[in-house]
């Protein structure tokens, strides 16, 4: 069963998100948060990476935390939640596996 | 004859208290009328970036206290070009007129203070 991965830190300061990128597989989650969010800016390395998942991971960012970055021109198939879907989406995964 | 300080700041206006307490001393300093200097490196420059929000989340916008620094006599602003070209921030589009530096000036930068204080 599948794993939603929890990305809460900048992806300029360290390997966090490159790691997570090539542990995922089908079926996966990844849900940024904090500064995490960073990683959609246009024009990044790190956005590109975002842009080549795979079909089957479902890409998923924390509404406020985008907003008060003022981040646009986001990924067409970002899925935007609020702090309710962000539990939501804890359950409907087997497991969560946050970056810390 | 007063000693000159260079604050680098290298944490995003979101990460913590880092990019508001290295503000706070550039502050301070600027009161006493210290030749100071501030330098946005690594993720200290999304402190530049335009449009954020921080009513969004019940935070003070760190925009409009960085737009004050001119006022208070600190001119001596810069940013890292490495920086924010990995982030993909425009010079034109900051929210605060900086003088941009690649890594060689970056060093000569630092070699111009007497001390050096990195947040």
């Amino acid at each position: 069963m599948a794993t939603l991965h929890l990305l809460s830190h900048s992806p300029f300061a360290d390997s966090r998100l490159s790691s997570c990128l090539r542990l995922l597989s089908a079926g996966d989650g990844l849900l940024l948060s904090g500064d995490a969010v960073y990683a959609l800016q246009r024009g990044t390395a790190q956005r590109q990476a975002l842009e080549l998942l795979p079909e089957g991971i479902v890409l998923f960012a924390l509404d406020e935390d985008i907003v008060v970055r003022g981040l646009e021109d986001l990924p067409e198939h970002l899925h935007q939640v609020d702090y309710p879907a962000f539990v939501e989406l804890c359950c409907r995964y087997a497991r969560t596996n946050t970056w810390l | 004859m007063a000693r000159s300080m260079l604050i680098i700041s290298r944490q995003s206006p979101w990460a913590g208290p880092s990019a508001r307490e290295a503000l706070d001393i550039v502050l301070a300093g600027g009161a006493f009328e210290l030749p100071l200097g501030l330098l946005f490196l690594d993720d200290g420059v999304l402190q530049l970036a335009p449009m954020q929000q921080a009513a969004a989340v019940q935070q003070k916008d760190l925009t409009a206290n960085l737009q004050a620094l001119p006022l208070f006599g600190i001119e001596a602003l810069y940013a890292a070009r490495r920086s924010l070209d990995e982030r993909g921030l425009a010079e034109a589009s900051l929210s605060l007129p900086v003088e941009v530096l690649g890594d060689d000036a970056l060093s000569a930068l630092i070699n111009r203070y007497d001390h050096v204080i990195t947040l």
